[in-house]
C-alpha cells in the first residue's frame, strides 16, 4: 500500500487524481493517509534526509510505502562527486520517501512532472535503480527532459517493480 | 585464527565483497570437519539481505573475495566515469565475455567499466534484455560498494555515480556507430572472412553459393548484433538472393526460366550455353539440375551425372 502523507495543504481532488496515477503505475493501492508537521525549527530548504528521520506522526504498516508530499523546497545534496539537485529523496529499499512539488505551486499546475517524480521516489523504495531510458520515470530526475515525460515506467523497470511488489506480498 | 589466505587476511567483522553477490560481513571463521578433513571456513553474511555463505579459507582468493574498496578507490572510479574514454565494443560475444570477466574479477573498477560501457552503448541503441539485466546488476553492486566505501546511503551513492554519468542540465549525447571506429577493424576482419567463404564457394560450384549464403545469414541472425554491425557482409548475403531471382527471370527465357527460376544463379549460364539442351534436361529432372545442362550440354548421357547432383539441388528447392 502506498500512503501519501502531506506536510502542507493540498487540494483533495488533485490528491485523489495523484493517487490514481500511483495506483496505475504500481498496481498497488494508494491513498492519502493524513497530514503531518515538518519538525519545528527545520529551515527551508528542507534537508530531505533529516526530514525523513525526524518527521513525527506517520503511521503505516510494515509493507507500506510512505510518500511525504510538501510544497517546500528541498536542499541540494553535496555528494562526493558533485551537487545533486534534489526534488525528492528516498531510502533505497526501505519504506519512506519525500517529494517536493516545487517549483510548482500546486499539483494541478505541475501534475505530470510531480507524478513522474513520485514514481521515481517510490521506485527507489522498491529497489529500482536509475534507468537508461529517457522515457522511464527512473531516469535521473535532474536531466532536462525528465520533467517533460509521462509518469510511466519502461518495461524493465515495470517488471522489476512488479516482481518486488509480489515478493513483498508473499 | 584469522586465516584468510596468503594475500587476504580476514577477521571477524571485516567487510568484504563477494563477486556478483555484493558487500558481505565476515561473521565467523571456524574449523569444521568435512569428510574427515579439518577445514577452516569463512562465514560471510550479505549485508543487503542477510544471506549466509561459507567458503573454505583456501578458496577465498580463488573465488575473488576482496576487501571493500577505499574512498580513494571510489574517487578514482568517479574520475573514470567522468572521463570520455568510452569505446563500446560492438561485438556482442566479445562484450559479453569481457563484461563477465569484469564482473567476477575486475573489482570495483570492473563494475564501473561494465556500467560505463553499457551506458555508452545505450546511447547508440537500446540495450538487449540480457545486457539491461547485466547493467542493472553491475549498477546495483557498484552502488552497494560505493555506499559501503563512503559510509553513505545507497541513494546518495547512486546519485554520486549518476551526477557523473548524467551531468545535471545536460542530455546524454546520441551516438552513431561511426563513433566506435575501433570496432570497425574487427568487423572488417569478419567481413573478409565471410567474403573469402563466398569466393571459395563460387568457383567450385555455382549452385552452392545460395546454400552457404543462407547458412551464414542464419548464423548471423543468431548473432544478432554482430550481424547488424557487419554492414558489408550481412546485407549482401541477405539482399542478393532475392534480387538475383528476379534478374535471372527477366534475363532468361520467358517460360523455362520461370519454372526453374528459383535457383537463380545458374540461369545466366543456362541461357548462354544450354539453348539446345533446354528441352530434355529441364523436363526430366529439370528443377534440381538446372545448372547441370551447361556441363552436360552435348550429351544426353549426362543423365548419370545429374543423378549425383540432385542431393545438392534439393536443398536449394527446399529452401526456396
Amino acid at each position: 500500500m502506498i500512503r501519501v502523507w502531506t506536510l502542507d495543504s493540498f487540494d483533495d481532488k488533485q490528491l485523489a487524481k495523484f493517487n490514481r496515477t500511483l495506483y496505475t503505475a504500481f498496481g498497488v493501492g494508494s491513498e492519502h493517509s493524513g497530514s503531518a508537521e515538518v519538525p519545528a525549527g527545520m529551515p527551508e530548504p528542507l534537508d530531505a534526509e533529516k526530514l525523513l528521520q525526524e518527521v513525527k506522526g506517520i503511521r503505516s504498516y510494515k509493507d507500506d510505502k510512505v510518500l511525504l508530499l510538501t510544497t517546500r523546497k528541498l536542499k541540494e545534496r553535496e555528494l562526493p562527486s558533485g551537487v545533486a539537485p534534489t526534488s525528492g529523496f528516498a531510502w533505497h529499499g526501505k519504506d519512506r520517501a519525500v517529494l517536493s512539488i516545487a517549483p510548482h505551486k500546486d499539483l494541478e499546475t505541475g501534475f505530470k512532472p510531480v507524478a513522474r517524480h513520485a514514481l521515481h521516489q517510490l521506485g527507489h523504495l522498491w529497489e529500482l535503480h536509475h534507468c537508461l531510458d529517457p522515457r522511464c520515470s527512473m531516469y535521473p530526475p535532474w536531466t532536462p527532459s525528465f520533467a517533460q515525460g509521462e509518469p510511466i515506467f519502461c518495461t524493465f523497470c515495470r517488471e522489476k517493480s512488479e516482481q518486488k511488489i509480489r515478493l513483498a506480498k508473499s | 585464527m584469522p586465516e584468510g589466505s596468503a594475500s587476504l587476511q580476514l577477521a571477524v567483522g571485516d567487510r568484504v565483497v563477494y563477486p556478483n553477490q555484493g558487500v558481505c560481513r565476515v561473521t565467523a571463521i571456524d574449523v569444521k570437519e568435512v569428510a574427515g578433513q579439518k577445514l577452516t571456513f569463512v562465514t560471510m553474511r550479505r549485508e543487503e539481505d542477510g544471506a549466509v555463505v561459507m567458503v573454505p579459507s583456501n578458496k577465498v582468493v580463488a573465488i575473488g573475495v576482496r576487501k571493500v574498496a577505499t574512498a580513494e578507490d571510489v574517487e578514482s572510479i568517479f574520475e573514470f566515469l567522468r572521463s570520455d574514454s568510452d569505446k563500446a565494443d560492438l561485438d556482442w560475444k566479445q562484450r559479453a565475455r569481457t563484461n563477465l570477466d569484469r564482473m567476477t574479477q575486475g573489482g570495483i573498477l570492473g563494475l564501473a567499466e561494465v556500467v560505463k560501457g553499457l551506458q555508452v552503448l545505450s546511447e547508440l541503441r537500446p540495450l538487449p534484455t540480457k545486457e539491461r539485466e547485466l547493467y542493472d546488476n553491475a549498477r546495483h553492486l557498484l552502488v552497494m560498494e560505493v555506499a559501503a566505501a563512503l559510509g553513505t546511503a545507497e541513494v546518495n551513492a547512486e546519485d554520486s555515480i549518476d551526477v557523473v554519468l548524467f551531468p545535471p542540465g545536460r542530455e546524454r549525447p546520441k551516438r552513431t556507430a561511426a563513433e566506435f571506429a575501433r570496432d570497425e577493424e574487427d568487423l572488417g576482419l569478419d567481413g573478409d572472412l565471410l567474403g573469402l567463404d563466398g569466393d571459395l564457394d563460387l568457383p567450385s560450384d555455382e549452385e552452392p553459393p545460395a546454400e552457404p549464403a543462407e547458412e551464414e545469414a542464419s548464423e548471423e541472425g543468431e548473432e544478432g548484433e554482430a550481424a547488424e554491425s557487419t554492414e558489408e557482409a550481412a546485407p549482401k548475403k541477405r539482399g542478393r538472393p532475392p534480387k538475383a531471382k528476379p534478374e535471372a527471370a527477366e534475363g532468361g527465357e520467358a517460360a523455362a526460366p520461370k519454372k526453374r527460376g528459383r535457383p537463380p544463379k545458374p540461369k545466366p549460364e543456362a541461357t548462354a550455353a544450354a539453348e539446345g539442351a533446354e528441352a530434355p534436361a529441364p523436363k526430366k529432372r529439370g528443377r534440381p539440375p538446372k545448372p547441370k545442362p551447361p556441363e552436360a550440354e552435348g550429351a544426353a548421357p549426362a543423365a548419370p551425372k545429374k543423378r549425383g547432383r540432385p542431393p545438392k539441388a534439393k536443398p536449394s528447392e527446399g529452401e526456396d
